[in-house]
């Protein structure tokens, strides 16, 4: 976990120049100087917050417990809690230790979820590489994160990443916190990562799950290429204790189209078995696989109380990120 | 059905068969690898393409290998062979026409007879045949008729001869019909086609050995069956007048060959003209028996019994002899009136001839004195009872000539009769000459019983279905004596006493029969009357002499296209022989017999020219013939005969090649419309 020493040495790469080290227990190594990324540091800066600026928004209420003026519930004291929420009077009349919780109006905890395996890689770019920002399903994914962290950053929201698979990120875990300089770290990691490994989404939603408060913000941004079977119930517990899930669903519309001239042998740069196939013979066939799986999706998150927010590459990012922060749901887009 | 291979070596060929299994095995693969994001979709499609593929697959190998197989097959010639029905018109250009024209092919179907539909079928076949062919002609029907004599190639001629066909009123002889066929075909090989029915059980079976000499000679026999569909007829196939206990009765049979139970609305028809309806139901392919009464007094001669088949008209006839029946039948001529019932004869005689006065039966008796006997009628009367007349001296020359002309005469002996006075007038008549009377036992002790009678004998032939035991009640005392006899053709003992003694003995002389009871018919010598036989044995020999002949008239019965033999008394030297119609009929005389062919069914008048009628025949149809159900086809014969003229084959390399290249083309189109996308 990045400390505040580490952000003010992303802060001064950006502005002011960097230390070469980060010296805090349990970081990661050296911060290379690596032009390219930092120029994409700045690029995704740049491209977050004009997109930002396109999104005229109303206020929006988050919900966390905290200590503010509006009593929320008590909850039973544990060694290692601040002995400052005792409840004195409950201690003198009952005997019992337990902790006040406040509401606050203001703050709420974003975490974006962010799939970067190998998948996410194929496209015009091919596999390998940082991934274009622009025309690529890992640069569309890169993109629209940086979006929604400089987004609700900017709203005063502690914002916070996880990365699934994706190879070269510095880190790969970021919690939620505010502050300009934790938002430099975040932009650090999207500017670095590049797709490769593999999902394992259920592993991954199930462990985000059981880490975020009840009361947050979780967006996860896939192309959700696993059996849905397997991580649909992962995602579901996020409905069942309350958090606000939101699932962009990303996909390039030419891959959902068997969009190929001839016939080729197909692979998943995740690995398992190799396909060939004559995409000119099975388009219709294929068509009727893509409506069954959209809609499995589709119905599986807003059965799990999540909201679903189809993102094909090809579609505004402006559009895609209004639905996002709105909470609003549009149809599914088929390819 | 067998299958064979023209070209055996070339199955060799089939291990081209592997090809397309190599082809299925061996697709092409596409070499160019693609990272591709969306796998889980891709790998769903191949799942669900696969279930479809894998049904897919295996029809294109199927295809494929059936298509190599029948290639294969093509080259080796295969050729079917199966047992056919009927052979075919093999195209020798020798042709003889076999047409059936037999009764029952006058059999209406379809709003034509089957004769008619044989003429057409055969003048189609004709018209067909190229130009140049020979034709013989021959229609048979209880004959068979070359109509050609000689094979000819005159299509017109031919043709005409076909039109001019009738039906016939007979049987078919399809045996002359393939004797005339040889001879026409000279030795040559032909075609032989045959238009029948082949209805009746036994034209088919006679003519196996000539058909197959027809084979033999290489020649092919070709039925063209003509048939009603279903077959179907309704005739009467007998009819005779009763001449037993139930006499007074035409009993006459209804034959149904068709598959349904049919009511016939019958009549039948009397010599005088007297027209008695009746309806009959006949059975599906059986017979009903029907009975009618004749009325009390009917003329004698030939009747009729008719029942309407709108199929098959032709044998609806049929023709019987009635002999003179009334109360002026039987003459008993009393010898003895006698003082009380019991003492006369013709008390007995009456009650057991008319046993309710005449009035339900058709036996009344007509009882004279011996002088009577000069109105002695042989035309009227046909049996005469002499019941112990004393002397029947002044009349024995006029019962000679009655009996003699088919009268019948039945002697009863008594008190009154002296063996000489008989002797002496009825020589020539009695079976063997009265001896005297004698005593077979006292008075006062029981009389000597009759021996049990032989029910094979006409007299007694009721009795076999019983009351035969109570003949040993029937007994006598005291009997008249014969002179020593022994049993020949003309004279029979029919009843003997117990011991030996004659009893009841018959002669045949001229066309009647004299029967002698050698004891009397009251109570004086025997106690006959009052036995339980007495009134059915007297019904019997009354029915019986009086049914078989009809005075001086001869009654015989014919088969129409039969030699039709009539006796007739010596000295008849010209006889006068009318048809059905009334047309004159063409007679010989051979050996006392007038000879002639009835060619139509009905009733035949024989007189003497500007003379008395001398005899009538009845001439029907063979009942046979209106069998038209079919036992036997020509075509099992032939089979047996030669069963390789039965066997088809066909070819099957054109069609097998046709069919592979099909299968190819098939195969091809599925494999471009579905693709091979994995």
């Amino acid at each position: 976990m990045a400390g505040p020493r580490a952000i003010d040495a992303v802060a001064g790469w950006l502005g002011r120049g960097a230390r070469e080290t980060d010296d805090r227990a349990g970081a990661p190594g050296p911060i290379p100087w690596d032009p390219i990324v930092l120029a994409r540091v700045r690029h995704l800066h740049f491209t977050a917050r004009v997109l930002a600026d396109r999104i005229v928004l109303g206020e929006h209420r988050s919900r966390r417990t905290g200590q503010a003026v509006e009593f929320a519930d008590y909850r039973e004291y544990a060694p290692g809690m601040d002995p400052r929420g005792l409840d004195w009077k409950v201690l003198a009349r009952s005997d019992r230790l337990v902790v006040r919780r406040y509401e606050t109006e203001t703050e709420l905890p974003v975490t974006v979820v962010l799939d970067l395996s190998g998948d996410l890689g194929t496209g015009e770019t091919g596999v390998g590489g940082l991934p274009e920002l622009t025309g690529t399903k890992a640069g569309y994914a890169i993109t629209l994160a940086a979006t929604m962290l400089y987004w609700f950053q900017r709203h005063g929201e502690p914002v916070g990443l996880r990365l699934i698979g994706g190879e070269g990120a510095r880190w790969s875990d970021l919690p939620p916190r505010g502050g300009r300089s934790h938002l430099q770290l975040l932009f650090l990691a999207l500017a670095s990562v590049k797709p490769g490994g593999r999902a394992e989404l259920s592993r991954t939603l199930t462990e985000v799950g059981a880490r975020v408060r009840r009361r947050s913000l979780v967006t996860v941004i896939t192309d959700g290429m696993e059996e849905p079977a397997n991580w649909l119930p992962a995602l579901r517990s996020f409905g069942r204790r309350g958090t606000d899930l939101r699932f962009v669903h990303l996909y390039d519309r030419r891959e959902l189209t068997l969009d190929l001239p001839e016939a080729r042998v197909l692979y998943s740069p995740e690995g398992g078995e190799e396909l060939p196939i004559d995409a000119p013979g099975v388009r219709k066939d294929f068509r009727a696989v893509v409506e069954h799986y959209l809609g499995e999706v589709r119905t599986g998150v807003l059965a799990g109380g999540g909201q679903y927010i189809a993102a094909p590459t090809d579609a505004p990012m402006e559009r895609v990120i209004r639905n996002l922060v709105q909470g609003g749901t549009r149809p599914v887009e088929m390819p | 059905m067998s299958l064979s291979l023209l070209s055996p070596l070339a199955a060799a060929l089939s291990l081209l068969v592997a090809l397309p299994i190599l082809a299925h095995l061996t697709r092409q693969r596409p070499t160019e690898r693609l990272a591709y994001g969306a796998m889980l979709l891709v790998q769903r499609l191949v799942k669900r393409l696969r279930r479809r593929r894998a049904l897919k697959d295996v029809l294109l190998m199927a295809l494929r290998i059936a298509a190599v197989l029948l290639a294969v097959a093509a080259a080796a010639a295969p050729r079917l062979s199966w047992k056919g029905d009927i052979p075919t018109f093999e195209g020798s250009g020798r042709m003889v026409l076999l047409l059936d024209q037999s009764l029952s092919m006058a059999l209406v179907d379809g709003g034509s007879t089957l004769l008619e539909r044989a003429k057409a079928e055969a003048s189609a076949r004709v018209r067909s045949t190229p130009d140049g062919a020979r034709f013989g002609v021959v229609a048979f029907g209880p004959s068979s008729r070359a109509l050609t004599t000689e094979m000819t190639d005159d299509k017109n001629r031919v043709l005409a001869l076909i039109a001019d066909l009738q039906p016939t009123m007979g049987a078919g002889d399809l045996r002359g019909a393939m004797l005339d066929a040889r001879r026409l075909l000279a030795g040559e090989k032909g075609e032989v086609f045959v238009f029948s029915d082949e209805a009746g059980p036994s034209m088919i079976p006679e003519a196996e050995e000539e058909i197959g000499r027809v084979v033999a000679l290489g020649s092919a026999v070709l039925p063209v069956p003509i048939h009603a569909d279903p077959p179907r007829n309704l005739a009467v196939t007998a009819a005779h007048y009763g001449d037993g206990i139930e006499g007074g009765q035409l009993t006459f049979r209804v034959a149904n060959y068709g598959p349904t139970t049919r009511e016939a609305p019958c009549e039948v028809v009397l010599p005088d003209g007297q027209s008695i309806p009746v309806f009959v139901d006949a059975p599906a392919g059986g017979e009903a028996e029907a009975r009618v009464t004749i009325p009390r007094q009917a003329a004698s001669g030939v009747g009729r019994v008719t029942c309407d088949d709108p199929d098959l008209a032709l044998d609806d006839s049929r023709w019987f002899h009635l002999p003179q029946v009334g109360a002026s039948r039987v003459l008993i001529v009393d010898g003895d009136p006698g003082d009380t019932p019991v003492r006369s004869e013709v008390y007995f005689l009456e009650r057991a001839l008319a046993p309710w006065g005449g009035s339900s039966n058709g036996v009344v008796p007509e009882v004279v004195s011996p002088k009577g006997l000069g109105a002695l009628d042989p035309t009227t009367h046909r049996l005469v009872f002499l019941a112990n007349v004393a002397d029947p001296g002044p009349f024995g020359a006029r019962l000679r000539d009655f009996v003699r002309r088919g009268g019948s005469v039945v002697i009863s002996v008594g008190d009154n009769i002296t063996a000489d006075r008989y002797n002496a007038a009825l020589a020539g008549l009695l079976p063997s000459p009265f001896r005297g009377p004698e005593s077979l036992a006292d008075r006062a002790e029981e009389p000597v019983p009759l021996e049990l009678p032989d029910t094979s004998r006409a007299p007694f032939e009721p009795f076999a279905r019983g009351g035969r035991g109570a003949f040993t009640h029937i007994g006598a005392w005291r009997v008249m004596t014969l002179e020593p006899y022994a049993d020949s053709g003309d004279v029979r003992t029919l009843l003997r006493f117990t011991g030996g003694v004659p009893a009841l003995v018959s002669r045949d002389v001229g066309q009647g029969h004299v029967l002698v009871w050698t004891s009397s018919i009251d109570l004086g010598w025997s106690n006959l009357p009052l036995q339980a036989a007495f009134v059915p044995l007297t019904q019997r020999i009354a029915g019986w002499l009086g049914a078989e002949s009809d005075g001086a008239v001869a009654r015989v019965e014919a088969t129409i296209g039969a030699r039709v033999e009539v006796p007739l008394s010596d000295g008849i030297s010209d006889v006068d022989v009318r048809g059905p119609d009334g047309s004159a009929v063409r007679a010989t005389l051979q050996s006392g017999r007038a000879v002639f062919t009835a060619d139509k069914p009905g009733a035949y008048e024989v007189r003497v020219t500007d003379g008395p009628r001398v005899g009538w025949v009845a001439v029907n149809l063979d009942a046979e013939e209106s069998d038209v159900r079919r036992t036997k086809s020509l075509a099992s014969v032939e089979a047996a005969l030669d069963p390789e003229m039965f066997v088809r084959h066909q070819d099957l390399a054109e069609a097998a090649m046709g069919l592979s290249m099909v299968l190819l083309l098939a195969g091809a189109l599925l494999a471009a419309f579905t693709g091979a996308a994995t």
